[in-house]
């Protein structure tokens, strides 16, 4: 089943210098889906069209059959959450309790709920020591931790996580990407916005963006291992992968190796 | 900059912390009605001594109240010294003749270098500045070194004293109040309290839980700011602006090119704010669940009484008397 | 020694009287020239607060921190007896966050705010501008544009270009690569490596990419909890240390080597830092 249906959507910021351009893209319910392109390619742009914070300047977009417009768009949002790429721009709250608090309320959980969620999601992201400290008054990595709890909380349908690990130790990010596994697999559908190449082989599907343009809307296996696409939107290939070619490039042929670094580069 | 500290929650124990917001606002309110009622000296001691207790006894940090009133001792000078001035009300206090004789002028001129050169090493300047405003006056009046090219009077009439008095010590109270208030109440608190107690207002049809909003988040937004003028001054500071620099005209500079940053990110940060509140489904005017419950206790109802009381107190004694 | 540590604690003043320990008995020296260092360790274990040290924005509680020759202490900043400015030209920090660091209305004017003030003349400035910015994979359409409005990539890229453009001795970055795309990622890390071995300087990096770090790094230093517990070679960390417990990971590259190794029965006779070394190394035994 179709969640997201975006069709024909361009954006700009400023008129002559367009952003997103003719963008075409479904996403359907309980999928990963993990957007990667350069710098500036339009990803962020991307999230914010999709739960309203900016309107598209040609085109539509439909969240779970229903047309994104001034009127449906609090509906939508209810929907889905989304975990800006700048933590500090995401915070509300005085403390991180506070700030994990703020979407219950407006979903008007019931406190006795609230309560619990704040606990339970809190120490999933290993967060629970800082209920009381200051959001603004954390490191980094902490920052984006507080971050996704509040957006985990609010258990929507659909999440998109705008490099939202970018700044987590080796372990706290995979402690994220398993937590994002396990939702995924209880049906929750993922966006996940991100730089790091490993992270994408989690996904069902790749979508590369370059310049406001989908370039490439694949399956992971067959976006990971096009050179030409990736190379094109400043990424790269995983390892193994980036081996064999080069391997290939010198003319070095060994089944047995070949076979086994093709094997590892689509797990991991 | 960090010394600011009106609007700004400070984590801390004490009853003043777990009191109901409500109270304090309907308290602050009634407490400050009073102070603008007293008309007479022994209510404002009294009312003074009220202050210092409420402090003591809440446990708060009297220096940190005290550096709050800093940024208004200027005002406060000013309108004292305003009224010494231009009020010439009641009996005749003073009546000095000022001398001015180029001796006089040259004491008053070493004076003013002590006083130049020793103020960094002086811990209260501006208790330092007062003491040697007053000093030169003094000087003026009393000594007559020489002859004097001129002279001038300096009158000083009694209501000119207790009027000044007076605005000093209710400006002082009602900041002291207020900075109370936002130091012992937590924003989230006290926006639940606010939109609380505006509530009969809807009877008028005024967006009472808007407002509250409105009011808490301008207040959190104070502190907000300084943390940004923070920012702004670590990055200027690692990029090599010398704030240590004591010459006055780089100080002004530094604070224009602390100004315009400033007004950009913070329309940058409400804009953001706003968005980060919106993605996450608040909707203006939409009812909500809340984390935060008020609960009125026993303190409560004695905080109101005592305030009410001290209310029909001065009313009564300024009608009476 | 450029920057010397001498067991500094440091406290953030904090919501309650007993503050938050973010610096633990740190005892460190760096050389002026020819280092280059990574910085790695947990989320929240004293990362950033160890580098702002570095150029006095923070200053230690207790113990001291000689900056070139300046003993930076309480006491001292307190009462404004040292100057800190040459201890900022000479030390460059970029910080983790580049909305903490741009400040000004074009990209032009932040990236020149460093050099002006160091009394390089505007014109000079501004050619600094053109070069750094295509430096850090951007062309010179961005100097009109305002910081705030560009993505997050672009953001990290201009706070960069605005530390490059005061060429100070020591470059700190902290988390330089944090939002970069891939190959945007190794060019710049080419480019603070270049700067390090073209001009003999110092480089520190934070980071948590092990990557970065196996690759580049001549001296790694770990932090956990705020007690720094590891300063050494990067080769010895990954390979006889329990960085588990660290939180940290296995680089890539040593990570295929390994499994290599059990899997295939694959041994290489050395030990390959990069892809194009282990492809090298590779091909020696295959052929
Ligand atoms: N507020 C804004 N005003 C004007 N232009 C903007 C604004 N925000 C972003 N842009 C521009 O729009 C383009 C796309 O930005 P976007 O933030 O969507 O990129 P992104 O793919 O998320 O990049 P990154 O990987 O760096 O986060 C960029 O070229 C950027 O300069
Ligand atoms: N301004 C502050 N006030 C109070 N505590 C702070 C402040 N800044 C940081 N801390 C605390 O100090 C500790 C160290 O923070 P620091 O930013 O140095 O960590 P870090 O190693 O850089 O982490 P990360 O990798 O997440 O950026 C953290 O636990 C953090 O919560
Ligand atoms: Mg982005
Ligand atoms: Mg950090």
């Amino acid at each position: 089943m179709r969640i997201i249906e975006i069709d024909n959507v361009s954006f700009h910021y400023k008129a002559g210098t367009p952003v997103l351009e003719n963008v075409n893209l479904n996403v359907d319910k309980g999928e990963w889906i993990t957007i990667l392109g350069h710098n500036g390619s339009g990803k962020s742009t991307l999230s914010k069209l999709l739960v309203g914070l900016l309107r598209a300047k040609q085109g539509t977009i439909r969240v779970a059959n229903v047309e994104l417009s001034e009127t449906t768009v609090y509906d939508i949002r209810k929907k889905i959450g989304i975990v800006f790429q700048n933590p500090d721009n995401q915070f509300v709250g005085v403390t991180v309790r506070d700030d994990i608090a703020f979407g219950l309320e407006n979903l008007q959980v019931p406190r006795g709920e609230m309560i619990e969620r704040i606990e339970q999601y809190a120490q999933k992201v290993d967060m629970a020591d800082f209920l009381n400290k200051e959001p603004h008054n954390l490191s980094g990595g902490q920052k984006q931790r507080v971050a996704i709890a509040g957006i985990l909380a609010m258990e929507t349908d659909i999440i998109i996580f705008d490099e939202a690990t970018s700044m987590l130790d080796p372990k706290g990010r995979n402690t994220i990407l398993s937590m994002m596994k396990q939702l995924n697999d209880e049906g929750v559908t993922v966006i996940n916005i991100t730089h790091d190449m490993k992270e994408s082989l989690y996904g069902d599907r790749i979508v590369v963006l370059k310049e406001g343009r989908i370039l490439k809307d694949d399956t992971t296996k067959v976006v990971l291992a096009d050179h030409k696409t990736l190379e094109k939107s400043s990424l790269e290939m995983l390892l193994p992968l980036r081996v064999l070619r080069a391997l290939e490039a010198k003319k070095v042929d060994n089944e047995k190796v070949r076979s086994y670094l093709w094997q590892l580069s689509l797990t991991g | 900059m960090k010394n600011i500290v009106i609007g700004r929650f400070v984590p801390g124990k004490g009853f003043l912390y777990r009191m109901d917001p409500r109270t304090k606002i309907i308290s602050l309110v009634l407490l400050m009605a009073s102070a603008f009622v007293i008309r007479n000296f022994t209510a404002m001691f009294m009312a003074i001594g009220f202050m210092a207790l409420l402090l003591v006894a809440g446990r708060i940090n009297i220096f940190r109240v005290l550096s709050g009133l800093r940024p208004l001792m200027y005002l406060l000078a000013f309108t004292f010294i305003f009224q010494l001035l231009f009020n010439t009300q009641g009996d005749l206090v003073v009546a000095w003749t000022l001398h001015y004789s180029p001796l006089n002028i040259l004491m008053v001129t070493a004076l003013v270098m002590l006083w130049f050169f020793t103020k960094r090493h002086v811990k209260f300047k501006f208790f330092f500045f007062l003491a040697t405003l007053v000093g030169a006056v003094a000087l003026v009046a009393n000594l007559r070194l020489g002859p004097a090219f001129a002279t001038g009077t300096l009158d000083i009439y009694e209501s000119a004293l207790t009027t000044g008095f007076f605005i000093v010590m209710r400006l002082m109270i009602i900041v002291t109040l207020s900075t109370v208030l936002t130091l012992t109440t937590k924003p989230t608190d006290l926006n639940l309290g606010l939109e609380s107690v505006m509530s009969p207002l809807k009877v008028f049809r005024i967006r009472t839980e808007e407002m509250a909003m409105i009011i808490s988040i301008s207040l959190r937004y104070i502190p907000t700011l300084l943390d940004e003028a923070n920012k702004i001054m670590l990055a200027q500071a690692s990029r090599g602006v010398d704030f240590s620099e004591g010459k006055f005209k780089a100080k002004i500079m530094q604070i224009v090119s602390l100004l315009v940053p400033m007004f950009i990110i913070s329309f940058k940060r409400s804009d953001e704010l706003a968005n980060a509140m919106e993605a996450r489904s608040f909707v203006p005017g939409q009812p909500r669940t809340r984390l935060h419950q008020l609960t009125w206790g026993l303190a409560d109802t004695a905080a109101l009484v005592v305030s009410l009381l001290a209310l029909t107190a001065v009313i009564t004694t300024r009608v009476v008397m | 020694m450029a920057i010397k540590f001498n067991r500094v604690d440091f406290k953030y003043k904090g919501d309650d009287k007993k503050g938050y320990l973010a610096l633990s008995n740190i005892s460190l020296s760096i050389q002026g020239e020819g280092e280059f260092i990574t910085l790695i360790g947990e989320t929240g274990s004293g990362k950033t607060t160890l580098v702002q040290h570095m150029n006095a924005l923070l200053v230690a509680n207790s113990g001291s921190v000689d900056i070139y020759g300046i003993k930076v202490e309480k006491q001292a900043v307190k009462k404004k007896k040292i100057r800190l400015n040459p201890i900022r030209k000479k030390v460059g920090l970029v910080f983790q966050f580049p909305e903490y660091q741009l400040f000004e209305e074009t990209v032009l004017k932040d990236i020149t705010f460093g050099p002006k003030n160091f009394g390089v003349p505007e014109a000079e400035a501004i050619e600094t501008a053109q070069r750094v910015i295509r430096i850090v994979g951007l062309d010179e359409s961005y100097l009109d544009r305002s910081p705030f409005n560009l993505s997050g990539g672009e953001k990290k890229r201009v706070s960069i270009a605005g530390i490059l453009a005061m060429e100070p001795d020591i470059l700190i970055l902290d988390e330089p690569t944090s939002g970069l795309d891939p190959m945007g990622r190794n060019a710049l890390l080419k480019v603070f490596y270049d700067i390090h071995e073209k001009l003999n300087k110092t480089v520190i990096i934070i980071t948590h990419d092990m990557n970065t770090v196996y690759e580049y790094a001549k001296r790694v230093l770990v932090m956990r909890d705020s007690y720094l517990v590891y300063d050494g070679d990067p080769v010895d960390l990954f390979t006889t240390k329990n960085i588990e417990n660290w939180n940290l990971d296995v680089p890539d590259i040593l990570n295929l080597m390994h499994r290599m190794e059990q899997d295939l029965g694959i041994t290489l006779t050395s030990r390959p830092r990069s892809a194009a070394a282990l492809t090298n190394a590779l091909e020696e035994v295959l052929r």
